[in-house]
C-alpha cells in the first residue's frame, strides 16, 4: 500500500502522507460497514438509544431543540386541549364522546382565536343529520373567520357519511364536510426493534401510489396549511419513500404552563453521569407532557381552574393564534403512544410533537440517512467522518511507536504480569483462583453496582503493582503513551461532536451516530481491526516487487 | 404537682378547641348561590358562545357580543345552572326568537356569585398514561362509574330534546 508514497517519504518503513491517508480510509471503511452492520436489526437498537440519550441529556436546550415557547414569540405555539371524562361530564355527555360535544366545543374554542384547530378524533359513529349539521355549521363558521380545522380520518371515504346528511348553512348553501375540514392522517410509525414511535410519517399512502398522492399526516398538513398555496410545502415534505417519516425530537422536561394541573414535577433534569454509573439514563415515566396542555374541563369551567385570570389572561396568552391539537384521555381508550422520553402518553401528544418540530425547525425536521436522496451521499458523509477518527488513531499509533517502549499505555508490563502471576502462584492453587476469579465476575455480571467499584479497585490495584515493579524508564513511557491517548481521545471526541453538530444542523441527520462514532474511537474498535492494515501492506508489498520486478524484466 | 396538673388541663382544652375549629369552609358551588347574576364579560373583545335546549340535549346557538346579549349593558339574571358551568340567561332573544332558553359557560363571563366567592386553586388533573390489556365495554346502555366529579340532579330531570337520538347518559351520582 502507498509505495509511491513511501518511495516519496524515502523508501523508510513508514508511509508517506498518501499512503497514510490510504491506510486511514481502508480502516474508515472498515468501521462503516461494521457501524451499519444491521444483521438481526441489531444496530437499531444502540443508535436509537444514543439519540434518546442526546435528547435526554440536552433536549431542553434551544440550541439543539428550538422548540416554541413564550420565549420565542415569533413561533407559533402548540398546545394540547384534552378532553376527559370530567370534560364530558360538564356538558353531561359521556365517552364515546358525541358529535354534538365536538360542536359546542369547537363554539367555545372559537373565542380563544387559534391558528388552527385539529381534532384527533375518528368521527365513524353513526350520528343524527341534526347533530352533523350542528357541527358544520360551527365548522363553517370558524373558517370563515380564517380558523382552519383538520379532522383525523383513516382513509377519504371516512367523511362520506357526513356528507351523507345534505347540511345546508345558514344561507342555504349546501356544507360539505370538504369546505370545512381538511382530512389528515393520524397513522403512528414505530421503530420495529423497541416499538418506541420516534418516527413521523409525512403521509398515509400505499407503495404503488406515488409521492404526495396519500393524505398527509396531520403535523404535516397543519403546518403547511390547507390553503392550495401549500402545494410547494406539502411537495417538499411528502416527496419520501412511502414508509418514510421525519426523526421527533423531544424534550425530557414538561411544559411550565403543565405545572398548574399536574401532579407530577414538570422538571426534569438527566445528567450523563447517571448512564456511567449504572444508573436510568432516561427519564422515567413522566405525566407532565413537554407540550403545554389545556384541559377542556379547565376551559368549560372556571371552577376547575380558576387561576387562568381574571379576564382569561393566561388562557388567551397560551391559545391565541396557536395550533390547537384536541385530543382525548380516557381511561382504557387504548389512544396512547410510546415515546422515548416520557413513555406513554395519550395519542394526540405525537402529532403536536411533531408539529413542535416542523415549527421549531422550520419545515426541515431530521430524517434518517435510509430515507434521504441521495442516500449514498449521507452515507459518505459517515465515512468522511470515520476516516479523519481513523487518522488520529494512526497517528496516535505512530507517535506511540516512535519511543523505545512500542506497548500500548494499558497493556500490563511483563514485569507487572511476573509479579502478579508469581504472587497467585505462591498463594493460591490453579483451581482455586480460577474459581475465585469465576465467582467474581458472576457477581459482577448479575450486580450492576458491583461493576464500577470492581473495575476502579483493579485499575487501582494494577496501577499499584506498576509503580512498585516496573522501571522508571518504562513508567515513563508508558506515562507518555497515556498522554497521547488521551490527548488521541480528546481530539477524536471534538471531531465527534463537529460531525454530529454538522449532520444535525446542516444535514438534517438525527444525533444518533455518536454513540457508533466513540465506540470506534475509544473502545479499541481499531485496534482490532488493524489487521487489515497489515494484509493492505502484505498486498502493496508484494504488488511494490511485482511492479518493480516486471520492470527489471 | 399541682402546676404540672394545671398545664395537663390547659393542653387538653387548647387540643379539643383545636379539634373542635371546622375547617374553612370551601367556597360555594356556582349553581349552588341563589340570585345569581351575569355582570358582564370577562374580556369585552372576545365573542359569547351561546348554547339554546335543555341540558344535556343542548346545541350551538349563536356566537354574539355581550352588547348583543345585554343591549342596555345591564347585568342579566340566572334562571338555571347546569353542572357549575352552564348558566342560562333569562334574555332569549339574542340568536333570534325561537331558539329558547341561551345558556352561556361561566368561562367568558363574570357573576356576581364568583365575586362573592374567594380565589381557590386549580383542580389538579392527570394524564391516563397506562395501558390495559382489556377491552372497554362500548355498549351505549351501560352506565359509566362514578368518577371525580359531581352531577347535578338538573341532568337527570332535563328533558331530552330530541326524541329520535338516543341521549347520551347521564353519569350516576357519587
Amino acid at each position: 500500500m502507498g509505495g509511491s508514497a513511501r518511495r516519496a517519504a524515502g523508501g523508510g518503513g513508514r508511509p508517506g502522507p498518501v499512503g497514510s491517508a490510504l491506510q486511514s480510509l481502508l480502516l474508515a471503511s472498515v468501521a462503516l460497514f461494521f457501524l451499519n452492520f444491521n444483521i438481526l436489526g441489531t444496530a437499531s437498537p444502540s443508535k436509537r438509544f444514543s439519540q434518546d440519550l442526546v435528547y435526554a441529556w440536552f433536549g431542553n436546550e434551544a440550541w439543539l431543540y428550538p422548540r416554541p415557547s413564550p420565549e420565542h414569540p415569533a413561533k407559533p405555539r402548540v398546545v394540547v386541549v384534552m378532553i376527559d371524562d370530567a370534560a364530558l361530564a360538564l356538558r353531561g355527555a359521556h365517552w364515546p364522546v358525541p358529535l354534538q360535544f365536538h360542536a359546542q366545543f369547537l363554539a367555545e374554542l372559537e373565542v380563544l382565536k387559534p391558528r388552527a384547530i385539529m381534532l384527533d378524533f375518528l368521527l365513524l359513529d353513526p350520528a343524527t343529520a341534526d347533530d352533523i349539521c350542528d357541527l358544520l355549521r360551527v365548522g363553517s363558521r370558524l373558517r370563515q373567520q380564517g380558523i382552519a380545522l383538520y379532522l383525523a380520518v383513516t382513509q377519504p371515504a371516512d367523511l362520506q357519511h357526513l356528507d351523507a346528511a345534505a347540511c345546508r348553512g345558514e344561507g342555504g348553501a349546501r356544507v360539505s364536510t370538504a369546505a370545512v375540514f381538511t382530512p389528515v392522517s393520524v397513522q403512528r410509525q414505530a421503530d420495529g426493534s423497541d416499538f418506541v414511535s420516534r418516527r413521523y410519517p409525512f403521509e398515509q399512502r400505499t407503495e404503488t401510489s406515488p409521492p404526495g398522492s396519500g393524505i398527509p399526516s396531520a403535523a404535516v398538513r397543519m403546518y403547511c396549511g390547507p390553503d392550495p398555496g401549500a402545494h410547494a410545502c406539502m411537495g417538499r415534505l411528502t416527496n419520501a419513500a412511502p414508509d418514510a417519516g421525519f426523526e421527533l425530537a423531544w424534550s425530557p422536561q414538561g411544559d411550565p404552563f403543565n405545572q398548574r394541573w399536574s401532579h407530577a414535577s414538570c422538571i426534569e433534569s438527566i445528567s450523563p453521569m447517571r448512564a456511567v454509573l449504572n444508573e436510568p439514563a432516561l427519564p422515567r415515566e413522566s405525566a407532565c407532557p413537554p407540550v403545554a396542555t389545556l384541559f377542556a374541563s379547565a376551559l368549560l369551567s372556571p371552577e376547575v381552574d380558576p387561576t387562568l385570570g381574571a379576564q382569561n389572561e393566561a388562557l388567551f396568552a397560551l391559545a391565541d393564534g396557536a395550533f390547537l391539537l384536541v385530543g382525548g384521555n380516557f381511561r382504557g381508550s387504548g389512544d396512547l403512544v410510546t415515546t422515548p422520553l416520557h413513555t406513554l402518553l395519550p395519542g394526540v401528544y405525537y402529532h403536536a410533537v411533531a408539529l413542535e418540530n416542523l415549527v421549531a425547525f422550520h419545515g426541515e425536521p431530521k430524517v434518517r440517512k435510509e430515507f434521504r436522496s441521495p442516500r449514498l451521499a449521507f452515507y459518505l458523509y459517515d465515512l468522511l467522518v470515520l476516516w479523519v477518527l481513523a487518522a488520529i488513531f494512526l497517528l496516535r499509533q505512530r507517535w506511540v511507536h516512535r519511543g523505545d517502549y512500542a506497548h500500548s499505555p494499558f497493556e500490563l508490563s511483563t514485569a507487572a504480569r511476573t509479579s502478579i502471576a508469581s504472587t497467585m502462584a505462591r498463594q493460591l492453587p490453579t483451581p482455586v483462583w480460577i474459581i475465585g476469579a469465576a465467582v467474581l465476575l458472576l457477581l459482577m455480571s448479575a450486580f450492576h453496582s458491583l461493576q464500577l467499584i470492581a473495575v476502579a479497585s483493579i485499575i487501582a490495584a494494577l496501577v499499584v503493582v506498576e509503580i512498585r515493579v516496573s522501571p522508571a524508564a518504562e513508567t515513563h513511557e508508558r506515562l507518555r503513551g497515556l498522554a497521547l491517548y488521551l490527548t488521541a481521545l480528546g481530539l477524536s471526541l471534538a471531531v465527534i461532536a463537529l460531525a454530529v453538530w454538522i449532520g444535525y444542523r446542516w444535514l438534517r441527520l438525527p444525533p444518533g451516530d455518536w454513540l457508533g462514532y466513540f465506540s470506534f474511537a475509544a473502545f479499541g474498535f481499531f485496534v482490532a481491526h488493524s489487521a487489515i492494515l497489515e494484509f493492505g501492506r502484505r498486498v502493496d508489498e508484494l504488488y511494490v516487487a511485482r511492479t518493480s520486478g516486471g520492470g527489471k524484466q | 404537682m399541682s402546676r404540672r396538673l394545671v398545664l395537663m388541663v390547659l393542653a387538653a382544652a387548647l387540643h379539643a378547641a383545636a379539634a373542635a375549629d371546622p375547617p374553612a369552609a370551601p367556597p360555594p358551588k356556582l349553581c349552588a348561590v341563589l340570585n345569581n347574576r351575569i355582570l358582564g364579560p370577562r374580556s369585552a373583545d372576545r365573542p359569547l358562545p351561546l348554547l339554546q335546549g335543555h341540558p344535556p340535549a343542548l346545541r350551538t346557538a349563536c356566537v354574539v357580543s355581550w352588547r348583543t346579549l345585554s343591549p342596555g349593558n345591564q347585568p342579566l339574571a340566572v334562571t338555571d345552572c347546569y353542572q357549575d358551568s352552564l348558566l342560562q340567561v333569562a334574555d332569549a332573544a339574542a340568536c333570534g326568537t325561537a331558539t329558547g332558553p341561551l345558556w352561556v359557560s361561566s368561562r367568558w363571563v363574570v357573576t356576581s356569585a364568583e365575586l362573592q366567592a374567594g380565589a381557590h386553586s386549580p383542580a389538579c388533573q392527570l394524564l391516563e398514561t397506562g395501558a390495559w390489556a382489556g377491552t372497554r365495554d362500548f355498549e351505549v346502555a351501560c352506565k359509566p362509574q362514578p368518577r371525580d366529579f359531581e352531577v347535578k340532579p338538573e341532568a337527570a330531570k332535563a328533558p331530552a330534546a330530541d326524541s329520535t337520538k338516543a341521549a347520551p347518559a347521564a353519569p350516576s351520582p357519587k
